[in-house]
Formats: structure tokens, C-alpha cells, sequence
């Protein structure tokens, strides 16, 4: 196989992301090979170790081949950074992903992650401002994964509910579990409860979109999976919605282009 | 002479006039390397943990420093925590002289309010002017060190900060400060302007450093100036602190303590914001705020009317910056390095 193989990996809070890709130099010859997803914990306890200061990966024990060029970024980059790699901030990954994954380069990025919500305003290819969620992951993926827990339903399945949602008040994600289980109490329907939980995370996130300007909203990270949370982002913000294929890669994937530039010390033109 | 705590700064020339010690207790709160063991005091004696860390920091650090008998409170121009941070004092057996800045700035209501200041510490009017001659002497020392900051570019954001931040109560001695502040300004003096800074291996910036304002209460992490400085950037404008060297030329007093923006309305601190961030050349703007703070809220407005690149961090307790501000702060300067 020729072309260089790059690797990006998105360290993020619950999961640790990684895209294997292959680049030539022609501007179209960038293919996705691999993508893997790996528990944070398992990630750091099975395959980590620190070296000095940085984090060496034993890639050969994750059945990875040797790459040509190693990106990371995300959540620990500022913990550890990873040995025998380049480091860039996440937001900057995100929005590489999101500009690799779509073609656009005007929108507005909202990634929903494990713990964290970033909104990035991305104009002309170029992140012009940003807000990130803070001191509260009350609008995260960690919030859907314990109320599909409390619900006693698969994640998969929690995102099939939109339609009349009950009303879930408590701003706390922790707190919101003992009201949720208040209103399965009352004898609400498991598909009024799952909306409700779907719609908890739009209100949130809403108020935080409020600023952007911009139509069209590219959706990332593991809530883009989530139907009904697409499909509420979509009627309460009144803009157009672009899920990328890979939206829980969007930011590995970023670290791939990222390491593409490296690779052939040119930037690379945005495909159709 | 006896020591006299504040709760931020007040008309301080009273209390140099009557011949008292102010401190201001921020000041020995956030510089005692035990700060977060003072947060975790006060939430012990029952300090809500969903309350501000410099109100929490206050309370305890007046509880260890028993030479502190007496405070003055602001309890309107600062929030109105304040009052039940005054009252859990006074439950102590600490004397509390309340201070009021008015909310539309009347010339009256201050001047009455400085009366009673003057008249609960024993003082003069007269006495009071001498002060204000005097420290405004020390005041114009603390002006260079920010010139030297923005203009000249001989001055680290931390420095600027720590100077400025100390004329609430000039550390207690405005004579020795001064000697401080001179001894200092010689040494600026003398250094390489700084145009361009070491650019750290995550960051792939080029060209001058990128010049930062800081606005909003002083940080309860320091140490994002030099995180700052490590990232190729750089705070030239420490908005509050600089208004606690009251930076408006005035012979009168009572005016002196109206143009100084920090308690009144949130609109003279966006015009004076807006004047200093043209003339000192901003690229973007850092608005901090402490968590829990109604000063939160004032960020929606800040952003509806400053029209640079604003980043709104919010600090907590003083325990260093933490990864997910380091994200925010590393992303806002990549962004306005592009």
C-alpha cells in the first residue's frame, strides 16, 4: 500500500477514539483504514504507561500497525501528552473533522461528548469563537448513558423517543436521576420518559447556541447518534442539521488531517 | 494603630486618615499558600458549597488573623453575599462598619457615605485630603508600571496584576510600597521590550505575541498569567485591578471613588473597557468570573457589547488552573493566533 498511514486519537473522558487513515499526496488519496473505540480506563490501564513526563502507547498490543504519523488530542492532552506525537487543542481537531467529514466550512459546530459540549462558530474554515460547557456535564453523553440506565433501556433504543416529552427540571445530572424515577413513579410511558430525557439535553444546550449565528449546525460526537436529540436540537434551534457518518470520530479523524498537513507540508484542500 | 480588614476596596485615604492599618483580606487570602484549606473552613463552619471561594476565603482568613478587630464591609457595589459574610463576622465578635457605594453613582449618597466612614474612624475631611495627596503620589507610580505594561512592553501580565491588585490597600504602608514600586520600575526599565515570546511546543504560532485584556474580579488562579505567557500571549490590560489605582485624575475625593467603575453599573465598566482595550491594542479579551457569582450574568452583556474575540473563564477555588480551563485557554489562542 503506498501513501503514509496516519494515526489520530481523540482521548476523551468516557472513550478513547482513534482513526487510522492513509494519505497520498494527491488531494482526494486520504481514505479511513480503521477506526477503533476503546474504554478511557481500559485505554490508560491496559495499553498506557507514563514515560517521564509524556504517555507511551503500546500500539503493537492494540493490533495497530507501526504509522508514519501520530496526532492526539483531547481531554488528557494537558495531563499527559502523548510520546512520539504532535499534541493540538481539541477544538481544533473538531473542527478539522467536522470540515473533513462535511465539506462545508461555514457552520456551526456542536459536539456532544462523555463529559464535555463544545459549540464552535467555524467561518470560512476557521473557528471564530467557541463556548464550551463548564463546572457541568448535565448536557452530556454521560447524562443519556445513566438515564437509559435508570430507564433500563439501550442507549441505541433511548434515542427512538422525541414525542411528548415529560418535564425534567433538575439541573443537576445527578439529581435528575431520582426525578426521573419520580416520574416513572407517577406511571408516565417509557417513551414520554426517554423523550423527556432526549429534550433535557436540548434545553441545555440551546441556550448555549443562542450567540452563534449561522444556519446550518454540524452535530458530533457520541449524542449525535442519539435520533431524537437530532431531531429536537433540530426543531428547538430551527437550523438545518448535518450529522457527519462518523460523528464519535469527528475529532480523531480531525487528528488524521491534522497529521496529513505534517505528512506532505501542505495544506490539504477540503473535499467536495 | 490598629489593623482594619476590607472586603474590597474602599475609600481607603479614611482609614490611612485615622491613622489605621487597612488590609485588604483578598490579598492575604489568595497569597497564603493554605488559600484552599481557608475555602474548606469556612464550608466546614457551614459555608455553602455552592457559594463564591473569595467569600468563603475571606471568612476564615479574618478568623485567623485575630490582630483584625475590625472590618469594613461593601454591602451595596459587591454582592450581596457580603451581608451574610458581615454577619457570620459580627456572630465572631468582629466590629463590622458597613460601607455603601450607590448603584447610580450620586454624588450625595457617596459623599454621605464616606461622612459616616469618616465619622465611625474618628477622622477628618481635611485629613482625608492630605491622604488622598499622598496616596495618589503612589497611585502614579502604579499608572507607569501599567504604561510600562501596554506601551513599552517591559511588564509581565503577573506583574502588572500583583501592583496594581495591591493598591486596595497599598500593603498596608504606602511608603514602603512606593519604595517597591520604584525600585521595580528601574528594573522594567532597564529590559528588552517584549515582542516576542517563547512559543511552547503545542503551539505552532508565529509572529508577535498575542495581547490579552483580563476582565472581571481579580483570578483565583494566578497562574494562568504565566500559562498565558508559556502560550505565546500576553495580559496587558488587568481591568479591575487597574481601577483599583483609581486611574481617573481627580483633586476630589468624593469624584475620585465615582469614576472608579468597579461597583456601580455594569456600562462604565464597558466603556472603560472599550477605551483601554483600542488604545492598548487587544487582540481578544479573557472575562473571568467566579463561579457563583452574579457577575455571570453581567457576561451576557459584556459579550452583547464589546466586539472582540471574548473568552469567559470561570474559576472557582484556589487550586491552579485546571485541564479544562488550560482547553479553553490554549483553544481561544490558537483561535485568535490563526
Amino acid at each position: 500500500m503506498s501513501g503514509q498511514i496516519i494515526c489520530g486519537i481523540d482521548l476523551g473522558s468516557r472513550s478513547v477514539k482513534i482513526a487510522l487513515m492513509r494519505s497520498g499526496i494527491e488531494d482526494g488519496d486520504f481514505e479511513i483504514l480503521r477506526l477503533e473505540k476503546l474504554d478511557t480506563i481500559r485505554f490508560y490501564r491496559e495499553y498506557g504507561r507514563k514515560q517521564g513526563e509524556k504517555l507511551a502507547v503500546d500500539f503493537e498490543a492494540m493490533g495497530l500497525p507501526v504509522v508514519d504519523h501520530l496526532v492526539s488530542t483531547g481531554y488528557g492532552r494537558n495531563t499527559l501528552e502523548l510520546a512520539g506525537g504532535e499534541a493540538i487543542p481539541e477544538l481544533k481537531a473538531h473542527v478539522l473533522g467536522a470540515i473533513y467529514q462535511t465539506g462545508l466550512k461555514d457552520f456551526t459546530l456542536v459536539d456532544l461528548g462523555g463529559q464535555d459540549s463544545k459549540i464552535i462558530q467555524v467561518r470560512n474554515g476557521k473557528m471564530i469563537d467557541f463556548m464550551t460547557n463548564d463546572k457541568c456535564a448535565a448536557s452530556s453523553g454521560r447524562y443519556l448513558e445513566n438515564m437509559a440506565s435508570v430507564l433500563d433501556v439501550p442507549l441505541e433504543e433511548l434515542g427512538n423517543y422525541a414525542d411528548h416529552p415529560v418535564a425534567l427540571n433538575s439541573t443537576c445530572a445527578v439529581f435528575g436521576e431520582s426525578e426521573l424515577i419520580g416520574k416513572i413513579v407517577e406511571g408516565f410511558p417509557l417513551a414520554e420518559l426517554a423523550a423527556g430525557v432526549n429534550a433535557t439535553i436540548v434545553k441545555r444546550i440551546l441556550p448555549l447556541l443562542r450567540t452563534f449565528t449561522g444556519e446550518v449546525l454540524v452535530f458530533t460526537g457520541g449524542v449525535a447518534h442519539n435520533h431524537a436529540v437530532v431531531k429536537l436540537l433540530e426543531a428547538g434551534s430551527g437550523k438545518k442539521i448535518v450529522v457527519p457518518k462518523e460523528p464519535q470520530y469527528n475529532g480523531a479523524i480531525g487528528c488524521c488531517v491534522e497529521g496529513r498537513k505534517h505528512a506532505f507540508g501542505h495544506a490539504i484542500d477540503v473535499p467536495n | 494603630m490598629g489593623k482594619i480588614g476590607l472586603t474590597t476596596t474602599v475609600p481607603v485615604e479614611v482609614i490611612f486618615a485615622a491613622g489605621e492599618t487597612p488590609v485588604d483580606l483578598n490579598n492575604i487570602f489568595i497569597t497564603s499558600s493554605e488559600a484552599m484549606r481557608r475555602v474548606e473552613e469556612a464550608e466546614l463552619a457551614g459555608y455553602p458549597r455552592n457559594v463564591c471561594g473569595w467569600i468563603k476565603g475571606l471568612y476564615s482568613t479574618a478568623l485567623h488573623n485575630p490582630d483584625i478587630k475590625r472590618i469594613v464591609a461593601v454591602t451595596q457595589g459587591d454582592c450581596s453575599n457580603t451581608h451574610a459574610l458581615m454577619e457570620t463576622w459580627e456572630v465572631e465578635g468582629i466590629e463590622i462598619i458597613p460601607f455603601a457605594f450607590p448603584y447610580d453613582r450620586d454624588p450625595d449618597m457617596l459623599r454621605l457615605q464616606m461622612d459616616k466612614l469618616i465619622g465611625a474612624l474618628g477622622t477628618t475631611w481635611e485629613a482625608v485630603s492630605l491622604q488622598k495627596k499622598r496616596l495618589d503620589q503612589v497611585r502614579a507610580l502604579a499608572w507607569e508600571i501599567d504604561r510600562l505594561t501596554w506601551e513599552e512592553n517591559r511588564v509581565s501580565g503577573f506583574e502588572n496584576h500583583l501592583y496594581l491588585v495591591s493598591c486596595s490597600d497599598f500593603n498596608g504602608d504606602p511608603d514602603a510600597f512606593a519604595g517597591e514600586m520604584k525600585e521595580f520600575i528601574q528594573t522594567a526599565r532597564e529590559r528588552e521590550p517584549i515582542f516576542q515570546h517563547k512559543v511552547s511546543s503545542g503551539s505552532r504560532r508565529k509572529g508577535r505575541e498575542l495581547r490579552l485584556g483580563f476582565i472581571g474580579v481579580p483570578p483565583i488562579f494566578p497562574e494562568l498569567y504565566d500559562f498565558l505567557e508559556e502560550h505565546g500571549a500576553r495580559v496587558v490590560f488587568n481591568e479591575v485591578q487597574r481601577q483599583f489605582t483609581m486611574p481617573f485624575e481627580t483633586d476630589d475625593v468624593v469624584e475620585q471613588y465615582r469614576l472608579y467603575t468597579y461597583p456601580y453599573k455594569v456600562f462604565q465598566r464597558v466603556e472603560d473597557i472599550a477605551r483601554e482595550a483600542e488604545r492598548r491594542q487587544l487582540d481578544g479579551i479573557i472575562h473571568y468570573t467566579q463561579s457563583f457569582c452574579y457577575r455571570q450574568i453581567e457576561d451576557l452583556i459584556i459579550r452583547k457589547k464589546l466586539d472582540y474575540p471574548i473568552l469567559t473563564l470561570e474559576g472557582e477555588n484556589p487550586t491552579g488552573l485546571d485541564a479544562r480551563s488550560k482547553m479553553r485557554l490554549e483553544s481561544f489562542l490558537s483561535m485568535l493566533g490563526d
